[in-house]
């Protein structure tokens, strides 16, 4: 095994300095760890670091490829500055290169006008491509300037509410992923997870490869036959945004007709069993305030936390005190009887019987009620996984439709239990000599879980009570939702004005999100920021760029120093068992021309804004530093200082900053109640949602003060999981008869990779990454062929032109664009004109959101034309 | 004398273009020059229909052709099976681009850059460094890692350092290296199943390169109950 020591033993014979240096990738959320080759200064190669869980010493083609990333000649080496007042798409900002002093001073003059005025003026937006210190850097800043609007670029409106928030109520985690060591059968719905998806590509590439190697069985729901579909064992093709109607309708034949569902698991880890009164809330205990259950051992209603587990009842009806309550599991089991296989047949286009073999097939797979041991220690054995991504979650049924499918796993007791769906590493002890970091799941009073870790401030879960907004993202109003996309909504002025908000977004500071491109129909976004002062850390002039007012030179991640590329550990560790590993960020090249580091700047802009106290305190949090690490409050400190000592309150005094620079990666091993913590932990997760419906009285009741009662959507405060129709679903017009919809290619990351051009070409060779696929017979039956140039166009007369890829693998009603391409920034030179801007087609307004986390709706209806 | 081979298991890659970026890391080849490289295709009809990932690289044969065509004896076998072309010698006549019947040759017309006009990054300034125009290029196995790593005591297909930089770098793992004469290999495990297999064995090439089948049956899905309503 190459090891660093290893690798930089021996003096070079030719006298040239030669160096292998550990520190992380970030050209995903993924921050696998790297190996990066300098010789005489020159990045010469980027290789995986085998002595980290992360990567475990592969990266994807990405990974590799970052060197040209580096070196682009176009990328951005001075502070530059806005002459042309006038913003808009196309139009030449007038670029002046500006001194770093007189950058930073028009940025602070800015800055501290909007922080006297309003700190709630300020807007920040980040990359998910640099998780990390978009997180440290962004979220710091905010917290000691006031600020409370944040968004992440497209990433997060686009999953961030849907997907990871379902996965932090219902697993304490960002994402789920099969347990690929024990799992014997996948069903995969819109996910692509362990088929180079960013969540830990690497790792899972290699531990589902080995999965269908050992027989485990993958299905997978997609309109495409895509990465996931084109590896698995079957193919089902689903009409687009229909993920729903097919899971619930799985649930249904499990609970209806096979009668497989795991009654421990429902009783001891979910809210199953609580009492629920006919107003649909819970019926609480008079003393405690605590939920209900019927105790059948008994004969009598005990809190949920004294009667014995396998004494609750789960079905039937019961008087207590007067009052008639069931089972939450009684009603969902009702509730589900809608969702006939025929029913959802109609829906989905997958027939009856096929769906009832899935409910089969996964039920049985589950093998309710077996064990096995693991360290020792016996475990719920639970083989079967639903698996839910960016694709099923992107609609606006979101919340619903995660729900429907992660309920699979909860029905048969397969949620983080041995061979099941695993969150991504909710539990952790820390390290052996220090304890850190630490963070389990934890109760509320109700005995709902609370995640332990998060990547945001605000956790998932609990909400808070709904309330009249003031903020522009308006979140107080809609409290599920972890981001807004009303900033860039097309009726944001109507929804400000219908709460009174007299704010508005007056500056922003941009770390390398290129919103433009990345939220949805590039017209509406750039008329949200066409008005606002701008300050941009870019590494590359593109679309966003063009609406800034001043462009700060920012290094990449291969120029970078930062503690914690990976921490909290939820993109970048498999589920299961292996080691825990801590990589740093450090410079692998010094860093040319004027480029400096975003957050040694932001803590810069901070301290001359006399922001130092909360700036520092900030940091003490993100950090999570405990004395004598803790930075003072009137101290200025050198970057270096902070990484130092973050990584020393984690680690002891022998491993900072210089210990990391040598070794690069500390490792520990994971334990079997880490991984497998869900039936060790004493917190259960809802099966029956009585948490969204108060939400959803509490909105309503704010709606009537503003007279807008009526005007709303209230479909995702239901206590129960349903399909609810995409505007997509629902366009009578005949002539739009497809349903289009994105997404992520694999060898792209976001927008910034289409200009690395050893990616490029990797696209180019691809009939897929840069063209507009569609069903063959469909194509055929409108008289279009392969390489026509076509339109795509929606409902809503936006459209984009593309070249057409005739496929078999595709939903008959089914468009499908890889995301995030066809740049036109000249300063993008690589990525201009390559591939299809989908973005385009998507409305971003309320109609379009879920309206209960405010998730976008990514799919479209549409027809197309030859161009 | 070992016989250097490679295993690449189509049921376990994925089709993510790592092998290709990597060697074009390792082996800082022009715009264009993919010596390994992935054709991703479809097969079946809608609805049974799956994907196939191809990843291709000289398939280090036998029985040469390229070699055997060549006039300057620029393209020569080693002992050891690896099959490389000695730059000093190729006068770029393209013979053994036609003769090589995977399409594994590519010929290098001028020392261009990625960014073209913009000039060599310093990447390229040094890769493209000892790289001659007017020649033809190759997959060698990496073998200036195996010879490296020989020297080093260390095993090609079990140390990283000694091993061809599209297999460690695979993230499915799904690429196998090693000797095919020693039968306690990897390698030759893998080649002795039943399913593996050569490309195009009808060439008569006998290529150290072998393959292991994609492996999944397509599972026919039965048409829907009711018909795609219209919305």
């Amino acid at each position: 095994m190459l090891t660093v020591e290893k690798a930089n033993a021996g003096v070079p014979a030719n006298g040239k300095s030669d160096r292998w240096i550990p520190s992380s990738c970030s050209l995903c959320y993924g921050n696998c760890s790297i190996l990066a080759h300098n010789v005489d200064g020159v990045l010469t190669k980027i290789e995986g670091n085998p002595e980290s869980a992360c990567g475990e010493g592969r990266l994807c083609a990405k990974g590799v490829s970052g060197i040209m990333t580096l070196y682009d000649p176009n990328r951005v080496n001075a502070p530059l500055k806005r002459t042309n007042p006038k913003k808009g798409i196309g139009i030449d900002p007038g670029w002046v290169e500006v001194s770093w002093e007189e950058a930073l001073d028009i940025a602070v003059k800015k800055l501290k006008e909007v922080y006297e005025h309003d700190p709630g003026e300020l807007f920040l937006q980040g990359t998910t491509t640099c998780a990390s210190e978009m997180h440290c850097g962004l979220f710091t800043f905010a917290e000691a300037f006031g600020a409370n609007a944040v968004w992440v670029g497209g990433g997060g409106i686009h999953c961030g509410s849907g997907a990871h928030q379902i996965g932090g109520l219902m697993h304490a985690s960002w994402s789920l992923v099969p347990d690929f060591k024990f799992c014997n059968y996948a069903i995969y719905f819109g996910a692509s997870k362990g088929h180079s998806a960013g969540h830990v590509a690497n790792q899972n590439a290699q531990l589902a490869a080995d999965a269908r190697a050992r027989g485990m069985k993958m299905v997978v729901v997609d309109p495409m036959c895509n990465f996931a579909a084109g590896k698995g064992n079957e193919w089902v093709p689903i009409r687009v945004g229909t993920d729903a109607a097919l899971a619930l309708a799985m649930a249904n034949v499990l609970v209806n007709e096979l009668g497989i569902y795991d009654q421990h698991y429902l009783k001891q880890c979910t809210n199953a069993a609580y009492l629920v009164k006919e107003d649909g809330h819970y019926l609480r205990d008079a003393a405690t305030n605590k939920p209900l259950v019927w105790d059948e051992t008994g004969g009598s209603a005990k809190t949920f936390d004294t009667a014995p587990v396998d004494g609750m009842a789960l079905l039937g009806t019961f008087s207590v005190n007067g009052v008639k309550v069931q089972p939450g599991f009684q009603i969902l089991k009702e509730h589900l009887k809608k969702y006939t296989p025929e029913y959802s047949s109609g829906i989905t286009t997958i027939g009856a019987a096929n769906i009832r073999r899935l409910a089969r097939e996964f039920g049985e797979a589950a093998r309710v009620g077996s064990t096995i041991m693991i360290d020792g220690e016996e475990f719920p054995y639970r083989p079967a996984a639903a698996i839910y991504f960016r694709g099923s979650q992107g609609h606006k049924n979101s919340t619903w439709n995660c729900v429907a499918i992660d309920l699979l796993n909860h029905l048969v007791g397969s949620a983080d239990n041995v061979g099941g769906a695993l969150g991504f590493n909710p539990v952790c002890h820390g390290h052996p000599e220090t304890g850190r970091p630490y963070y389990a799941p934890e109760p509320t009073p109700d005995g709902l879980m609370i995640t332990g870790t998060w990547m945001h401030p605000h956790k998932p879960f609990p909400a808070n009570d709904a309330a009249a907004p003031t903020t522009i993202g308006m979140r107080e109003f809609f409290p599920w939702a972890m981001t807004s996309p009303f900033y860039g909504a097309a009726d944001r002025e109507k929804w400000w004005n219908r709460f009174d908000i007299k704010r508005r977004p007056k500056a922003m500071i941009n770390f390398g999100a290129n919103a433009i491109m990345s939220v949805g129909n590039k017209d509406v976004v750039a008329d949200a920021f066409k008005d606002v002062f701008i300050i941009s850390f870019d590494i590359f002039k593109n679309e966003m760029t063009d609406f800034a007012d001043l462009v700060l030179p920012d290094t990449c991640y291969l120029e970078r120093l930062f503690p914690s590329p990976n921490y909290p550990f939820i993109f970048n560790h498999p589920g299961s068992m292996g080691n825990w590993s801590w990589p740093i960020r450090q410079p692998v090249v010094k860093a040319v021309g004027q480029r400096r580091d975003f957050l040694r700047v932001m803590y810069e802009i901070g301290y001359r804004m006399g922001l130092l106290e909360h700036i520092n305190d900030a940091y003490n949090t993100h950090f999570e530093l405990k004395d004598p690490y803790r930075l003072k409050p009137d101290v200025k400190y050198e970057f270096e200082e902070i990484v130092d000592s973050a990584l020393k309150n984690f680690f002891g005094a022998a491993h900072g900053l210089e210990w990391f620079k040598e070794n690069g990666v500390m490792n520990w091993p994971k334990k079997a109640e880490e991984v497998y913590w869900r039936s060790r932990t004493p917190v259960r997760v809802p099966v029956y949602f009585e948490i969204f419906k108060t939400t959803g009285e509490q909105v309503r009741e704010v709606a009537k003060e503003f007279g807008i009662e009526n005007d709303l959507n209230y479909n995702a405060y239901q206590t129960l999981p349903d399909w609810n129709p995409c505007p997509s679903h629902e366009c009578k017009d005949p002539e739009y008869d497809l349903i289009s919809f994105y997404y992520r290619d694999t060898v792209h990351t976001n927008s910034l990779t289409l200009e690395n051009p050893w990616l490029d070409e990797a696209a180019q060779m691809n009939d897929y990454s840069y063209n507009i696929a569609v069903n063959a017979a469909t194509a055929r039956k409108k008289g279009l062929k392969d390489g026509d140039m076509v339109w795509v166009e929606s409902n809503y007369k936006r459209r984009v032109k593309g070249k057409l890829k005739m496929t078999e693998g595709i939903h008959p009603e089914g468009v499908a664009v890889a995301s995030l391409a066809g740049h036109w920034s000249n300063d993008m030179p690589i990525a201009k004109g390559k591939g299809v801007f989908y973005n385009e087609l998507i409305e971003v307004d309320y109609e379009h959101l879920d309206p209960g986390n405010l998730n976008m709706d990514l799919c479209a209806k549409v027809r197309i034309y030859k161009a | 004398m070992p016989r250097w081979g490679m295993v690449i298991d189509l049921l376990k890659c994925i089709g993510c273009y790592g092998c290709q970026t990597s060697c074009k890391a390792e082996n800082a080849t022009p715009p264009g020059v993919t010596l390994a490289r992935v054709e991703v295709t479809e097969v079946g009809t809608y609805p049974n229909v799956t994907r196939v990932n191809l990843p291709l690289l000289c398939m280090q044969c036998n029985n040469p052709p390229c070699e055997q065509v060549c006039p300057t004896k620029a393209t020569q076998q080693r002992e050891d099976g690896i099959v490389y072309v000695d730059e000093e010698k190729c006068i770029g006549c393209k013979y053994c681009m036609i003769a090589c019947p995977y399409g594994a040759r590519y010929f290098v017309e001028e020392k261009r850059g990625y960014f073209g006009d913009q000039g060599l990054t310093p990447y390229e300034e040094v890769g493209y460094e000892e790289q001659r125009k007017g020649v033809v290029l190759k997959c060698d196995y990496c073998r200036h890692r195996i010879d490296a790593g020989l020297a080093k005591g260390l095993t090609p297909g079990v140390d990283r350092e000694a091993t061809p930089a599209c297999v460690i770098n695979c993230m499915a793992k799904a690429r196998f290296f090693g000797d095919l004469d020693d039968p306690n290999s990897e390698v030759a495990h893998l080649v002795a199943r039943a399913q593996a297999f050569q490309l195009n064995p009808e060439f008569g090439t006998n290529p150290n390169t072998h393959y292991l089948p994609a492996g999944r049956s397509i599972v026919s899905t039965e048409p829907p109950t009711k018909p795609p309503q219209k919305e």
